[in-house]
């Protein structure tokens, strides 16, 4: 094998446009992430080093892939009405996540939120002509947040299926023409002052497992009565800021709800979820992808018993488990792209359907387990040299953790996948 | 938690000596008050308070000089029959910081081959114990055989290569050795204890000063966890030891594997139990589904009960390997083939098991379990730098290895 790039995907779903993309993108990581991301770890506060990256990436005078969701008519790419919007998203997560899975949950976050008015059909021209200059004529990063846990709940937010935002406690007021949120939120992804742009998930009716009162409504970061807490300190994610979030009496236009009743509830399943999903199996097979470079590296020029670690038959056992995983996870992840892709093919599955959501979160959660063991085997391959951050697959292994238990972790994804394969009622 | 860990991990106390319960309580009071009940400050000034509690511990309690014998102001304890004694003191000290108990580990595994009975080398005690058993924390590192380089043959200690070799002469002896990668804390070291290849490529250990003439340490290195403890490579440039620093005595490398498995797994464990009681904390007050109580959900209470069961497996195994280390006379002593196989295969489940249990629960506590403030990273990161550091090279390939040489009397493996 001469390469990554050889780990199998099933060819006939990457388009031409998405194959331009990854060497456009990959030419950019490799050259400009890659050389800075082992003192990530420390610039975790200050991101004075991450910064510059981010635009670089983000921002017009790089790649500008923030305004890549936007229709072409306000600047974007056009992103939201293409067929190839899982492609896209899963191509962008690997990519940066072989370099970094902080980085690139930070720079994919700000595009979450907007799926959910910029992709058809449910776009809602109103708010992406408001908000597309403020995303599509920046040189620096713009980022957006995904306001969902909350302090009382933990994962019941992301449970909407079952729990319908019944235990959501940010309650949304319309006043006139204004909507007045309060509530508490915890951890969002490019919170600690990083967001410029918010998603709130609301209720309008404390209590009620009605979803026509579930309320997706965006709050820029700078209105009165948004208040960021400190980025938490982590075991890793040093890219990826997060904080506690208060909103007290804020007020924003009425307009600044996602859609409307029921439509919130419904984008919030078909985009947030399997496309968070998505991302999330991009980022993990990424990182995957760079375990295998640095482990071919050190099996392939460390001995034991005075050969090669890579030619002794036991720890070649070893390594070769890891590889073929990391083969599988690569099909799984394009093959979970594709279920986004044919949402609008007469064969594909509405995203908002229990089958979507169950078999994405299933393979998210395949992915994850997969790649948290094997990353923790090739750290005890490397043995004294697996702890050492100049090996890279110690800070991969902390980050892919943080990747395993967000979105509502491992148990969530295990009842969304049984509710669906055993048609469970109740869990 | 209203219980004490220890009612709830049950393991057999009569193993451990009557005389000894006193200092294992000790060393938990120590644990509880001086980290456990302040983790906040403790971590927002861990510089500081590190180094504060640990000398506390090392001096004002004794833990410096646990593996000494009374001679030399130790313990006592340098005989086998205390394993189980010496596996719960790391325990407990597992409990607070692993990174204390790991340094404190090093240095008692790698003096236990001089100053354990029987084969006390009091020449060389004379000579170490005034320098390194100071008022002071002195901190010994070990290098221990490992991955080799491609196209370098190398003399082998069951297949790990050994990277350091020695010379000896009527003066003395010279160490050579480049870019050697210790066990943790190369960069804070003030004693390496190196495993080299003699003339005739069996393996020996030599005890080389830090500030010894062409020992060079290059940069720190960033490391996974026990962050307290800085590595960093070390090279020995034809470095010369007085003739009584090394130690040439049969098994004596097998020795110091049997103590630090023993060692670090006590470490592991209690990080472990400790995690069991922030665990035990977060599940009673947390809620799911909009209202029932997380631990009462039979998902969430079976994986619960993975994370209490890894840690009482590992526990027991660990006492076993204690009590096995304290009846070794019989079976030619802590370095012969059985007992060695048995601290590399039971050391090995003990990691697995501790960080299985940390795995599990992090998975049910999601992002609390990965916040530095619920301090449950911190032992997760650590239990995972000393599973690492012990797998040496090739994950647990060289273990079973062993294993398989033992059980099935392997000739080439």
């Amino acid at each position: 094998m001469n390469s990554f790039d050889e780990f199998s995907r099933p060819e006939e779903y990457v388009s031409p446009g998405i194959k331009h993309f990854r060497m456009v993108l990959r030419n950019l990581i490799e050259k400009e992430v890659m050389p800075l991301r082992r003192r990530f770890d420390e610039d975790w506060d200050e991101h004075k080093l991450i910064e510059p990256l981010f635009d670089r990436i983000m921002g017009n005078k790089g790649l500008g892939t923030q305004k890549s969701l936007f229709p072409e008519e306000v600047g974007g790419w056009g992103l939201g009405h293409s067929d190839h919007l899982g492609g896209f998203a899963y191509a962008m997560a690997e990519e940066v996540g072989r370099a970094d899975t902080g980085f690139a949950v930070a720079f994919l976050v700000t595009l979450w939120p907007l799926l959910t008015i910029l992709v058809e059909p449910h776009v809602n021209w109103r708010l992406a002509r408001e908000f597309a200059p403020m995303f599509c004529n920046s040189d620096k990063a713009v980022f957006a947040a995904m306001c969902m846990t909350e302090p009382q709940g933990g994962a019941d937010i992301e449970n909407l299926e079952l729990l319908k935002g019944k235990t959501i406690r940010t309650t949304a007021r319309l006043e006139g023409n204004e909507w007045v949120i309060n509530g508490h939120k915890l951890w969002p992804t490019n919170t600690g002052g990083v967001a410029d742009l918010m998603a709130v998930p609301c209720t309008t009716k404390p209590g009620s497992d009605n979803p026509d009162d579930y309320a997706l409504i965006f709050v820029p970061a700078d209105t009165k009565g948004v208040t960021q807490g400190r980025p938490y300190e982590k075991a890793g994610m040093a890219a990826d800021k997060n904080s506690d979030i208060w909103f007290e009496d804020v007020r924003v236009p009425s307009w600044y709800r996602a859609h409307g009743p029921g439509t919130d509830a419904k984008v919030f399943m078909k985009f947030i979820i399997p496309l968070g999903n998505v991302g999330s199996m991009g980022m993990l097979v990424g990182a995957m992808l760079n375990l295998y470079e640095r482990l071919y590296e050190f099996v392939s020029t460390r001995t034991y018993n005075n050969r090669p670690l890579k030619e002794n038959d036991a720890i070649a056992g070893l390594i070769g488990k890891i590889a073929g995983d990391i083969d599988v996870c690569r099909v799984i992840g394009h093959e979970a792209s594709m279920i986004i892709d044919r949402r609008n093919k007469p064969y594909g599955k509405p995203l908002d359907s229990p089958e979507v959501i169950g078999k994405t979160r299933n393979m998210k959660k395949f992915i994850a387990d997969t790649a948290v063991e094997d990353f923790g085997l090739a750290m005890d391959v490397l043995g004294v040299y697996g702890v050492d951050r100049d090996w890279d697959i110690e800070k991969h292994w902390r980050d892919i953790k943080m990747i395993q238990l967000w979105m509502g972790g491992k148990q969530l994804c295990q009842m969304e996948a049984t509710r669906y394969f055993y048609n469970c009622k109740t869990l | 938690m209203n219980k004490k860990p220890d009612d709830v991990f049950i393991y057999p106390k009569t193993w451990i000596n009557e005389d000894a319960r006193g200092f294992v309580a000790t060393v938990e009071d120590w644990a509880r008050k001086e980290i456990i009940s302040k983790r906040l400050e403790y971590h927002k000034e861990y510089k500081r308070l590190f180094a504060e509690k640990r000398k506390k511990l090392l001096f004002d309690i004794g833990l410096d000089k646990i593996i000494l014998p009374e001679k030399y102001g130790g313990f006592g304890w340098n005989t086998p029959g205390r394993a189980p004694d010496m596996f719960s003191v790391f325990l407990e000290i597992g409990k607070a910081d692993a990174t204390i108990g790991f340094m404190a580990a090093i240095k008692s595994a790698c003096l236990a081959i001089i100053a354990m009975e029987p084969g006390i080398d009091e020449s060389l005690l004379d000579e170490l114990v005034p320098k390194y058993f100071s008022e002071e924390p002195k901190n010994v590192a070990v290098i221990l055989p490992g991955p080799g380089i491609l196209n370098v043959e190398t003399p082998l200690f069951m297949g790990r290569s050994i990277m350091a070799s020695v010379k000896s002469t009527k003066a003395g002896n010279t160490v050579v050795g480049k870019d050697l990668r210790p066990t943790g804390g190369g960069a804070d070291a003030d004693l390496f204890c190196v495993v080299c290849a003699d003339k005739a490529k069996k393996p020996c250990i030599a005890f080389v000063p830090s500030d010894a003439k062409g020992l060079k340490k290059g940069k720190p290195i960033k490391e996974t966890g026990l962050n307290a403890c800085t590595n960093a490579d070390v090279s020995f440039e034809e470095v010369k030891v007085p003739k009584p620093y090394l130690v040439k005595r049969d098994n004596a490398v097998q020795e110091i594997y049997a103590w630090l498995n023993l060692l670090f797994g006590g470490i592991s464990l209690g990080a472990a139990i400790n995690f069991y009681e922030i665990l035990y904390d977060w599940a009673d007050t947390r809620t799911i589904k909009g209202g029932g109580r997380l631990k009462e959900n039979p998902l969430c209470a079976s994986v619960l009960a993975d994370v209490a069961e890894e840690i009482s497996s590992a526990r027991l195994l660990g006492l076993g390997l204690a009590h096995i280390m304290a009846q070794s006379g019989d079976k030619g002593g802590v370095g012969s083939p059985s007992v060695y196989t048995f601290a590399q295969m039971i050391g090995s489940s003990m990691q697995k098991g501790a960080l299985a249990a940390l795995n599990h629960g992090m998975e049910l506590m999601g992002s609390a379990g990965y916040a530095k403030e619920w301090h449950v990273e911190k032992h997760w990161r650590d239990i995972k730098t000393i599973q690492a550091y012990l797998a040496g090279v090739g994950s647990d390939i060289p273990v079973k290895m062993d294993i398989a040489r033992f059980f099935y009397d392997l000739k080439e493996v």
